[in-house]
């Protein structure tokens, strides 16, 4: 039944470029598409596992940077690379996840921040392999099959098959076995543990499985916006998807994906001043956690159970 | 009978206290063994040691025959000794339904490649385990619960769901930490009576608990801990009348115990 | 390469100076964790506010350093008072997450109302000690920052005798160690908890107050130290308040000492690869976690 409702919002969605022909509304549609799909991403670690992961900035990041680098530096083609930024991706993922996820959840929150943070650093002052501050310019938009997507209508729909081709993988690792099993996990560990289940393996593999889908995200949305620089990892873009994912529910796949598409539309009504913008998500942010910390999903669900606790009187 | 579990002179200290100081027990295939003893006496960590939810310093634990020592709570789970926890522990956002199914799911030869092909193998799977989940809710009555999130249960009923999703994979042993602390007396009488039925159809429990009629009522052996070492071991009736086991639990007389025993009988 | 032994010096007292700057967010971060198990996102802001109540203080006070320093010190305790009251004491201790994302957002709010207001550029802050100093050989350290690296010195050690030998003290540790022992005994969480953040306040105004003749004064300061901080905070043990300050001094010398020589690169990188490297060896940090040992 939702399938249904997702295939043909889906599809609507595909027809974003025939209906109108302004390039800003095509913009918003794509950063629509592909901030939902880092958003989704970081609901698997964060709501399905229970793992706040700041890290996810950093992967976004590398991603973006790796996606150019294998343009512009290596001569290859923009789908490569963004398999490379997957792949990459999930390698580092890996590496500092396997020390980080054995400590507790205190640190294992701050040494994602610190991951983050470290890569801001990266991109600014490694200038030989980044070009610092400059950035890379002028990334020329991709080619497949003799076609050349090179207006922002036809980008766009790469951005929308990227999109469509994420979410549902996303979907079905969610509605599958392993998906239930993170979730146990982040309810009751112990018990996960005491059931057969070893906790580890499937915390690294969600880890590595958002950090993978996150990156590729970032190097899509690096080449629609033409150029990758230190600002591709401004706090903002953060904000943006752990604002999604609060809204929307964390540990929903429907309500982040909902929110996800409502919400991108947000930034660009707010473009007027780029303070009073973050001023206002941090309120969001507050306020949410206050009167909303499980979301739309979560305050829905909530009222469903209580009819049914009614029921069952 | 064989003993399904052996475990052999445990030693555990923390901060210079001997929690558990030279521990031997055995239990036996399909008995109802209990584990009893004043607070402090070292029950708990036993059964933290023994499951692997904490690190023994020395000793062996053996089941059916295979070395289980030292080894991680999951791996220990998979060798077949299954247990539940003294402050409840189920999935709580989840229905009764999905709390069978997890419990069930390591012990399944299905991988997620057969689950994203839905082979013949993940389907099978699926589907003894609802058969089994099922048996095990009519028995501990909680059919109309079955899509139902645990979350909404009554304390009683959740020590209910733990225990049949303990007893999902058909484990050789199932560990229950004070399965009826906290729970009301009706409730404690129902799951007296499961765990009666469940044994009569050939399960072994070790039990460790406060309640003494619960103990009473349903254990064929009982071991007594104090102080980290095994105080006593025999029948319920044999360890009531033991002035060791009286005098370590509220230094009471013989004579104090029998008018005690008298009003519980 | 020959090291020249007064460029060492040098680097060492900058790197003194540095960690103990480290060791006042440190040490408010990991009291604050000890109470009341949270992270406080918003700490590097209390920090940035402490500089910028400086740069208005001492205009108004004819640029006199001590009574300036009081003032923004009592500004951000009240501060850190209002933060406690309207959103922090509705936290409970288990909601880590949520606590983390409120500080968060209240973080980015003040950021932004502070550059929305005053703008991203720089200030600088001038004081009566002007920039004159103290000369050894060819090293030169100026009296500001002398003086901050005394003030914070007398902070620890005010602290010290706080936690030790006063009531209040007592209290804090009594509930970073045992919760639930301590709520039996009487104490009241909610008045510790205040407390606790009006003083972690307190020594980040102090701290921010220091460094505002230092360096230059941004509405972003405080994001650049702060995640330091919560690195040493991790990497010094949970709650643990020596640890943390031992950690801070050795960051501060260990950078100082790595900016010298080589990129600056490295010099940030130095952090992460660090508390990584720690966290394999010892995930609980090198201290353990000590509810708040004091000795």
């Amino acid at each position: 039944m939702k399938l249904a409702i997702a295939l043909l919002a889906a599809l609507a969605f595909a027809a974003l470029p025939l209906l109108t022909s302004s390039n800003y509304v095509i913009g918003v549609g794509i950063s629509a598409l592909i901030f939902t799909v880092a958003a989704a991403a970081l609901n698997l670690i964060y709501g399905f596992t229970g793992l706040l992961s700041f890290a996810q900035l950093g992967f976004w990041g590398i991603g973006g940077y790796v996606t150019a680098l294998t343009v512009v530096t290596f001569g290859g083609n923009f789908w490569w690379g963004v398999v490379w930024a997957a792949l990459l991706n999930a390698v580092v993922a890996l590496a500092i996840g396997y020390p980080t996820l054995r400590t507790n959840r205190h640190a294992f929150v701050i040494m994602t921040l610190t991951f983050a943070l470290l890569v801001t650093l990266i991109a600014r002052d490694w200038v030989d392999l980044t070009r610092g501050p400059l950035g890379i310019p002028n990334l020329p938009k991709p080619s497949a099959f003799g076609h050349h997507f090179a207006t922002t209508g036809q980008f766009y729909w790469v951005a929308w098959a990227f999109s469509v081709a994420m979410l549902a993988f996303l979907y079905a690792l969610c509605s599958s076995r392993i998906g239930r099993t993170l979730v146990a996990i982040k309810q009751n560990e112990p018990l996960v543990r005491a059931q057969g289940i070893a906790p580890m393996p499937y915390k690294l593999s969600a880890f590595a499985i958002s950090a993978a889908v996150t990156g590729a995200a970032g190097g899509v949305y690096t080449f629609h916006l033409g150029i990758i620089d230190p600002l591709f990892l401004d706090f903002y873009y953060m904000q943006t998807f752990l604002i999604i994912v609060i809204i929307g529910g964390a540990g929903s796949f429907w309500g982040v994906i909902a929110a996800g598409v409502a919400l991108s539309a947000l930034p660009e009504v707010l473009r007027f001043s780029a303070d009073f913008r973050m001023i206002i998500y941090g309120v969001i942010l507050v306020i949410a956690m206050f009167v909303m910390p499980t979301g739309v999903a979560g305050w829905l669900r909530e009222r469903q159970l209580n009819r049914m606790r009614e029921q069952l009187r | 009978m064989t003993a399904i579990l052996h475990v052999t002179e445990l030693r555990k200290s923390y901060a210079g206290v001997h929690a558990l100081d030279g521990v031997s027990l055995a239990v036996e295939a399909g008995s109802i063994t209990g584990l009893i003893g004043p607070n402090g006496s070292g029950k708990s960590t036993a059964i933290d040691c023994i499951s692997g939810f904490q690190k023994l310093d020395s000793g062996k634990v053996v089941l059916a025959g295979n070395a289980i020592t030292g080894q991680p709570a999951h791996h220990i789970a998979r060798a077949g000794l299954m247990r539940t926890f003294q402050t409840v522990r189920i999935y709580e956002r989840l229905s009764l339904r999905d709390n069978l199914a997890i419990a069930a799911q390591q012990f399944d030869p299905a991988t997620w490649v057969d689950e994203f092909l839905r082979t013949r193998r993940y389907r099978e799977a699926v589907d003894k385990a609802e058969g089994r989940a099922r048996e095990l809710v009519e028995l501990i009555g909680l059919k109309r619960y079955w899509e139902i999130e645990t979350g909404i249960l009554s304390y009683g009923q959740k020590k209910l769901v733990a225990l049949a999703a303990a007893l999902m994979p058909h484990p050789r042993i199932v560990v229950l930490d004070e399965p009826v602390a906290g729970v009301n007396p009706t409730r404690i009488r129902e799951i007296e009576v499961a765990l009666a039925e469940l044994n009569r159809a050939g399960e072994t429990f070790l039990i460790v608990e406060h309640n003494v009629e619960f103990i009473t009522n349903l254990c064929h052996r009982v071991i007594v801990l104090d102080q980290g070492k095994k105080l006593a071991e025999g029948t319920a009736k044999e360890i009531h009348s033991d002035p060791r086991v009286l005098e370590a639990y509220l230094g009471m007389t013989p004579e104090m115990a029998e008018a005690e025993m008298r009003g519980a009988a | 390469m020959t090291v020249d032994a007064v460029y060492l010096l040098q680097l060492t007292l900058n790197g003194i100076t540095l960690g103990l700057i480290y060791a006042l967010i440190a040490v408010g971060l990991s009291l604050i964790f000890g109470v009341m198990e949270i992270i406080n996102f918003a700490h590097g802001e209390l920090l940035m506010l402490g500089a910028f109540a400086m740069t208005f203080a001492l205009p108004v006070m004819g640029l006199l350093y001590w009574p300036s320093l009081a003032v923004a010190i009592l500004a951000i305790m009240l501060v850190g008072l209002v933060i406690y009251e309207v959103l922090l004491a509705r936290l409970r201790p288990d909601e880590f997450e949520r606590s983390i994302l409120i500080t968060l957002g209240l973080s980015i709010i003040i950021i932004h109302v502070m550059q929305y207001f005053f703008t991203a550029t720089p200030r600088l802050v001038d004081t009566q000690y002007g920039f004159e100093g103290v000369s050894i050989g060819s090293i030169r350290i100026t009296f500001t920052r002398i003086i901050g690296a005394v003030a914070a010195a007398a902070a620890f050690g005010g602290l010290y005798v706080v936690l030790r030998h006063t009531q209040f003290g007592r209290a804090m540790r009594a509930i970073a160690q045992n919760r639930e022992a301590a709520l039996m005994v009487g104490i009241r969480p909610r008045v510790v908890a205040r407390n606790a953040v009006v003083l972690a306040a307190g020594l980040c105004g102090l701290a921010g107050a220091a460094i505002s003749p230092i360096q230059l004064v941004t509405p972003y300061m405080g994001q650049f130290l702060i995640f330091k901080a919560f690195a040493l905070v991790i990497i010094g043990g949970l709650g643990n308040i020596p640890g943390a300050i031992v950690a801070a001094i050795a960051l501060g010398l260990i950078e100082s000492w790595i900016g010298g020589f080589y990129e600056i690169i490295w010099q940030e990188a130095a952090v992460f690869v660090i508390m990584i490297a720690v966290l394999f060896v010892r995930p609980d940090g090198l201290f353990k976690r000590g509810g708040m040992r004091v000795g």
